[in-house]
């Protein structure tokens, strides 16, 4: 017989799960005269990990988050309503042929940015994703290989606990194992393994940095096991899910960074060199002002171009905000005979990189493939939107979600002129501009999504699906300040500095050249670490 | 495929057990109607005219029915209130207006398909009716004044898709499909294809192979303790 939990025991437990990765009681507090070695912009997964690595030098470091510092056992609730806050609200204006949504898809607010919501899906790239143009004669080329992020990859995948297979059937050999078995096989997962050994298309259980076992982490400190609570796109609440404020954040602030929380960056201020002095805030409806040396601006694909054009900063190539890219992202859909219930277990659990560069493709680059699970209000959602249901067909057709499962692809995406970020005439209660996003699928993306959902829907009637339909869908939000070589065709050179402003740093998806066939998060973290190092290592030698 | 139904009061006797953490709780307790509770009282809108919230109104009752729900959603109400509240959800498309102003004229636009169509305000129509008004809306073939200024494909699929994450919100509204993720305190360990733990519901027509009806709702009154 189970009773109600009472106040008290929920308290004991949820101080148990909070220690295992809380900041120490005493955050290092800089004032704001103080000019602080850096001011990182954001604490997602471009701003965390080089948070971490800076203060770990020794580095007087302040990041500023927009959002607030939730603390997951106790304020995340498993519904989704509930959980709104934890996407980035202000409005975004979606134009082009294909609009983007924003809100619940694509951009996070609060300390741990997106990663909050993140599938926790971390595909290394393959080395060939960084070569594009060289291998097709489209897209870019990274001014950096492979082997300049493999080690990140590695020392990632280790802190963060990353569970994996043993064997990964794709890219080059690894040199070090994933640290944690793979986590279960959900429904749907085990639908697509089938299907997919029946068309001859490898399948192996995918790398997910969400913990299958407990976990002891170096500075952090023990977090517990994944719940297979499926929760992973809308917060969670065990810590089990490496987001930044779980891992990089909590050995920031032990390192001796401050995370300053609800402050929302409106102006970076410049001296007449056209270096950054300060960069300021809202905080509390109150103007404030951080002095500091350097910049590392780490808000992401939308925002991080948008504050450099609203302040006019770091564009005299005329680049930024240019070159946005959205991964292909099709689902494809069907109901089965047997129990599913698309709520339990990781939700990406199965992947295929077979289609990295397909035999019969008429498209440059390629695509990886996944299992997928969903929550109910997000699944009808997509119902409303992508086929368009409503009234009686609408309850009948979400009467069958307990037996509902998807697959999906995540493919490359070509930047193209017509595709960008600017500021609108609107303004929002900030009195800032608000964001115009322009995007539209190209031919090598049409192509690409209509290879896939001819592909997925073989393998869903292989699978035992009725009901079959396709949801387009672009995800993530990747380019608008291009690393490169040249200041005339980038706003970062290869260290990841702006080529303008000779103290600012970007480290975001914001610089990806090209869209790379994989999800966009640990490639952020390793950009964001290698960026650390490469300004550490500056440092030094100037100091000698 | 089959429908499938479940079995009634999975939620109210999962809700107050310790299989929920509190922030559940609270969150699904703030939306779970009693089964006792009086009829609402008759909404007033604070963001629309009578006129307008009498049309979005009709237009909620076709494209969610809930004539079999002894307490419905209260969709227009929820709709009503957001726009009131200034709330957003931090993306519109670049054509339509701000979210108010897209709803205001999109429901002026809707009577306007009606009086063409059929002679008459949307919301005096009969239901056949008005599903065919919706229907061409939907289809961005509908004729008014309004339409040649605002799309009215993207003025539907804005309305159906907060109509329909609000329905969906509802926790009676997912015990309806089945969902039990809710009962989230210690997560899942049976995961897999067809594998289902004591306190997720049984669809009534699985239960009647088995021949074991009811099943699903007596283990889960089980570990309620009665």
């Amino acid at each position: 017989m189970q009773e109600r939990e009472t106040s008290d025991e929920y308290e004991l437990r949820r101080s148990m799960v909070i220690s295992l990765h809380n900041q120490p009681p005493s955050m290092q507090v800089y004032s704001t005269n103080e000019t602080v070695d850096a001011v990182v912009i954001g604490t997602g997964a471009g701003g965390a990990p080089l948070m971490a690595r800076l203060a770990a030098a020794g580095l007087s470091v302040v990041a500023l988050e927009a959002g607030k510092h939730w603390s997951p056992a106790r304020d995340f609730a498993t519904d989704e309503r509930a959980q709104a806050e934890l996407f980035w609200n202000d409005e975004r204006l979606s134009a082009g042929g294909n609009p983007l949504p924003f809100g619940n898809n694509n951009s996070g607010k609060g300390v741990g940015g997106s990663t909050l919501h993140y599938t926790a899906y971390v595909p290394r790239p393959q080395p060939d994703d960084l070569r594009l143009h060289t291998e097709f004669g489209v897209g870019a080329d990274w001014p950096l290989e492979y082997g300049d992020l493999e080690p990140y990859y590695d020392e990632l995948e280790h802190f963060l606990g990353v569970s994996g297979p043993a064997a990964y059937p794709w890219g080059p050999p690894r040199r070090t194992a994933y640290p944690l078995a793979p986590l279960p096989l959900n429904g749907a997962a085990q639908l697509m393994e089938r299907a997919c050994a029946a068309h001859g298309i490898r399948t192996s259980p995918a790398a997910n940095a969400a913990l299958s076992a407990r976990y002891f982490q170096t500075g952090v400190g023990w977090r517990a096991a994944c719940t297979n609570r499926g929760f992973c796109q809308a917060g969670c609440s065990t810590g089990a899910k490496a987001s930044m404020d779980v891992t990089f954040v909590p050995l920031a602030v032990r390192a001796g960074a401050e995370v300053r929380t609800e402050s929302f960056v409106i102006r970076l201020e410049t001296d007449r060199s056209k270096r950054i002095t300060g960069v300021v805030y809202v905080r509390d409806g109150r103007e404030e002002r951080q002095l500091c040396r350097h910049v590392f601006l780490c808000a992401g694909g939308i925002e991080t171009p948008r504050m450099l054009l609203i302040n006019n900063l770091a564009n005299s190539s005329g680049q930024v905000g240019r070159n946005f890219m959205a991964h292909t992202g099709l689902q494809v859909w069907g109901q089965f005979a047997e129990d599913v219930r698309p709520y339990k277990g990781i939700p990406g659990a199965l992947i295929s990189e077979d289609t990295h560069r397909p035999a019969d493709a008429d498209f440059a680059g390629g695509y990886l493939l996944q299992s997928i699970g969903v929550m109910p209000v997000t699944y009808a959602s997509q119902v409303a939107r992508g086929r368009g249901l409503w009234g009686e067909r609408l309850r009948e057709h979400m009467r069958g979600y307990n037996h509902t499962a998807g697959i999906n692809i995540l493919g490359d995406c070509l930047p193209s002129a017509r595709n960008y970020v600017e500021l609108s005439d609107e303004l929002d209660a900030r009195g800032l501009p608000k964001p115009r996003v322009h995007f539209t699928n190209g031919e090598n993306e049409r192509r690409m999504n209509a290879h896939a959902e001819k592909l997925m829907r073989e393998v869903w009637a292989t699978a035992g699906a009725r009901d079959i339909w396709a949801f387009p869908r672009n995800a993530h939000i990747i380019g608008t300040c291009r690393i490169g070589t040249d200041a005339e065709t980038a706003v970062v050179n290869p260290d990841g500095r702006a080529f303008d402003v000779p103290n600012l740093y970007i480290a975001d998806n914001s610089i990806f050249p090209s869209a790379l066939s994989c999800n966009p998060a640990l490639t952020i973290m390793a950009l964001s670490l290698r960026t650390a190092d490469l300004f550490l290592r500056r440092a030094q030698r100037s100091e000698n | 495929m089959k429908a499938n139904t479940y079995p009634r009061g999975t939620v109210r006797a999962l809700v107050e057990t310790s299989l929920v953490t509190p922030a559940t709780r609270m969150a699904l307790l703030s939306r779970l109607v009693p089964d006792d509770a009086p009829p609402p009282p008759e909404p007033k809108p604070r963001f629309f005219d009578a006129e307008a919230f009498d049309t979005l109104r009709a237009a909620c009752d076709r494209l969610i029915p809930q004539a079999d729900r002894p307490h419905p959603v209260q969709l227009a109400g929820a709709l009503d209130e957001r726009l009131a509240e200034g709330k957003g959800d931090g993306w519109r498309y670049n054509q339509m207006p701000p979210d108010g102003e897209a709803h205001r004229r999109g429901l002026r636009g809707l009577n306007e398909s009606a009086h063409a169509m059929f002679g008459e305000a949307f919301y005096e129509l009969e239901a056949s009716r008005q599903d065919e008004v919706l229907l061409v809306v939907q289809r961005n073939e509908a004729q008014g004044e309004t339409w040649k200024t605002l799309p009215a494909h993207r003025f539907f699929e804005e309305l159906l898709a907060e109509l329909v994450e609000c329905f969906y919100s509802d926790p009676l509204t997912q015990e309806e499909i089945g969902y039990v993720g809710f009962a989230d305190a210690h997560g899942w360990s049976a995961v897999g294809l067809n594998e289902l733990e004591a306190h997720e519901p049984r669809a009534i027509e699985d239960m009647a192979d088995a021949g074991a009806r009811n099943i699903g709702r007596i283990r889960v009154a089980a570990k309620h303790g009665d």
